[in-house]
């Protein structure tokens, strides 16, 4: 029971569990098909979001850039299928291909000049949103196939989307990663204490630059996800990802210095946070408010996060 | 010139100035290097844009770059003590809204809502610091989370709606010009940048913000109420912030909740861009009012040349990133060198 309490999913999924009983009792309209299936989309490209950030977060650094890849991802993925008719896997390639090379510059500029995450992800911010509005002018791409429109919009075995097959693939790989592939391992050892993993023999540069090329990947991903959801391919896309991407793995219990994420508790992150937006619209509560209960959601969770941390510190000082 | 916490400490040399002989002190500065920079930019656009010198666009230029130095400033007194203030959009725009809300629909005289509206960015700077100095916590998160509070709950009471119906005295004041090109607000922008020199260099409190950046616990030791003063650096950097989105106003005549971008991201760029062109290291300890000012100049003035070099106004922000990075790449070599010298 004490291991269960002080596992990082067992709060989240806590309160999920509430937020889901309440809701369903309040408003008998929350579990109606069209409902879940808002709410597995949601889940779906916010959690892509959301892991985009927490592997960065698990490497002690952060990625101001997550939502300028993912847009810029997302418009040359719905610009390369209108413009040139390139197929639609083809482009989502592409796509992808772009994500991870923005995600290998970031690293490899950190990595080289070890100047802090913060600044370089905000310069490389600019540069790539940069990029995006001087492709499309601010102006969106309309042109989406019609098959990946069905594909972001259509359903199987009731509310089940379409979009739950890839992103629960790409969830269950970053767990595969994080906890059983080396490389996972050696993100979160450099996050842990770099210079301990440097002296054992990890190669922290190459370790900084793969975790950005996942970052980069995982948001490219959310970027097209959000295309076929949207069925154009909007430049603004990205511009609102970044509070967001940071709520999630805090409410799972990410240590913001680095070496201490978890998955499960991520995902469950991103299903509170869906859960509470979905309520304020449910209850008629005013769409402005939402940012400022995103904000509290944050600070309401480094703040457990930090009494955890005392917690623990003060009884290991006991034993 | 920069002032260190140490006075004992070199100062950072600029690559620019790594050749020069003479005084080695002014010449390895970062801000020769800005100063260099500025003039060569100009000769340039001078060169290719035949406007750019002209008293217009002069004037123009002063008023974007007033309220860019500014937004540096008001990062720059927050990143001294070794942290950030992604809040300054936000807590910016609040001040600006609160202000037009103090006068449009209260009636209060101007002067009377300009120093309430400063004292709201203090406030909500002061949440900021005593959330940062209690939990312990980095103040990056602490700030993004305000940062959407704030913002958020400016929206929510204003229903995203401009007050417009603000005294001729702002709109005036945003429109002079004197001599012909120099816009007023750069002259506020100025004696701010001069008030912080002096603040940092001659009285406590400065020596104290620095001592608290530099090393938090050796400042502990001496005597210095770290809590205290960077809570009060967090509410200097709001009150400053509240500053420039009433400059903001003036300039435009309202108080718009969209001056400042979705969230007040749109200040992020500049207020960084500014302090680390100007030296002002990230890890706390160093401030340099005249070299954010100039880093906010340079950095206003490309804006203003490549649009009108007709670049066109979606790929200035890609350029301003480019220059970010360049800036950093820079003090990477210029380190590397210094390193190289006490070697050799």
């Amino acid at each position: 029971m004490d291991r269960l309490v002080r596992a990082d999913w067992f709060g989240p999924l806590l309160v999920t569990l509430v937020a889901v009983i309440g809701m369903a009792a309040f408003s008998p309209s929350f579990l109606s098909p069209l409902n879940v299936q808002v709410l597995l989309l949601a889940l779906c490209i916010n959690g892509l979001i959301a892991f985009s950030q927490m592997i960065i977060i698990a490497i002690g650094q952060m990625n101001l850039s997550v939502g300028a890849i993912g847009g810029l991802a997302a418009i040359s993925f719905a610009g390369l299928m209108e413009v040139w008719g390139v197929p639609a896997p083809l482009a989502a390639i592409l796509a992808i291909c772009i994500g991870l090379i923005g995600g290998v510059l970031n690293g490899f500029f950190i990595a080289w000049t070890g100047i802090s995450a913060f600044v370089i992800t905000l310069a490389s911010l600019s540069i790539f949103k940069g990029i995006n509005l001087g492709i499309t002018r601010a102006q969106p791409f309309y042109g989406v196939p019609e098959s990946v429109k069905a594909f972001g919009n259509t359903t199987f075995l009731g509310p089940l989307p379409w979009l739950l097959i890839p992103c629960a693939i790409v969830f269950v790989a970053t767990w595969y990663l994080l906890n059983r592939l080396s490389l996972g391992r050696q993100i979160l050892a450099v996050g842990g204490n770099e210079h301990a993993s440097a002296l054992s023999g990890i190669s922290v540069p190459r370790t900084v630059i793969a975790a950005h090329a996942i970052s980069g990947v995982l948001a490219a991903l959310a970027g097209i996800a959000l295309v076929a959801r949207l069925q154009i391919g909007q430049p603004t896309i990205g511009d609102d990802w970044l509070i967001l991407s940071f709520a999630a793995p805090v409410i799972g219990g990410a240590v913001l210095s680095g070496g201490h994420v978890s998955v499960t508790a991520t995902l469950l992150g991103v299903a509170i946070v869906a859960i509470i937006t979905q309520a304020l619209v449910l209850f008629h509560i005013d769409p402005f408010l939402v940012q400022v209960v995103l904000g509290g959601l944050i600070l309401w969770a480094v703040g457990v996060n930090r009494w955890r941390e005392v917690r623990v510190q003060r009884s290991l000082k006991r034993s | 010139m920069s002032i260190d916490s140490h006075s004992a400490t070199p100062t950072p040399a600029s690559p620019s100035g790594g050749r020069v002989s003479g005084n080695p002190r002014f010449y390895l500065t970062n801000e020769f290097g800005l100063i260099c920079l500025i003039v060569v930019f100009g000769l340039i656009f001078a060169l290719l844009a035949k406007n750019f010198f002209s008293p217009f666009n002069l004037f123009a230029l002063g008023r974007v770059a007033a309220v860019n130095v500014m937004i540096g400033f008001a990062m720059m007194v927050v990143i001294v003590t070794g942290g950030l203030n992604l809040a300054v959009g936000a807590i910016g725009v609040c001040g600006a809204m609160f202000c037009g809300f103090l006068i449009q629909v209260l009636g209060l005289p101007w002067p009377l809502a300009i120093l309430l509206g400063l004292a709201l960015g203090a406030g909500l700077g002061f949440i900021n610091g005593f959330a940062v100095v209690r939990s312990g916590l980095h103040s990056f998160i602490i700030t993004l989370a305000t940062m959407s509070i704030f913002f958020g709950a400016m929206v929510f009471l204003t229903r995203a709606e401009s007050f417009r119906g603000l005294p001729p005295i702002f709109s005036a004041f945003g429109t002079a010009r004197l001599f012909g090109f120099v816009s007023p607000l750069l002259i506020v922008a100025a004696l701010v940048g001069v008030l912080l020199s002096i603040m940092y260099r001659y009285t406590v409190v400065g020596r104290e913000m620095l001592a608290a950046g530099a090393k938090p616990e050796a400042a502990a030791l001496s005597g210095v109420p770290v809590g205290r003063t960077i809570i009060l650096c967090h509410m200097l950097s709001g009150s400053l912030a509240a500053l420039t989105a009433l400059l903001v106003m003036a300039r435009n005549g309202a108080a718009i909740p969209s001056m400042a971008g979705q969230l007040g991201q749109d200040w992020l760029l500049p207020a960084f861009l500014g302090p680390v062109l100007g030296g002002t290291l990230l890890s706390g300890g160093r401030a340099s009012p005249l070299g954010t000012f100039l880093g906010a100049i340079l950095v206003t003035m490309l804006t203003n040349g490549l649009l009108l070099l007709r670049v066109g106004e979606f790929w200035v922000q890609a350029c301003l990133g480019v220059l970010l990075l360049f800036a950093v790449l820079v003090d990477k070599a210029r380190r590397s060198y210094l390193a190289h010298l006490k070697v050799a």
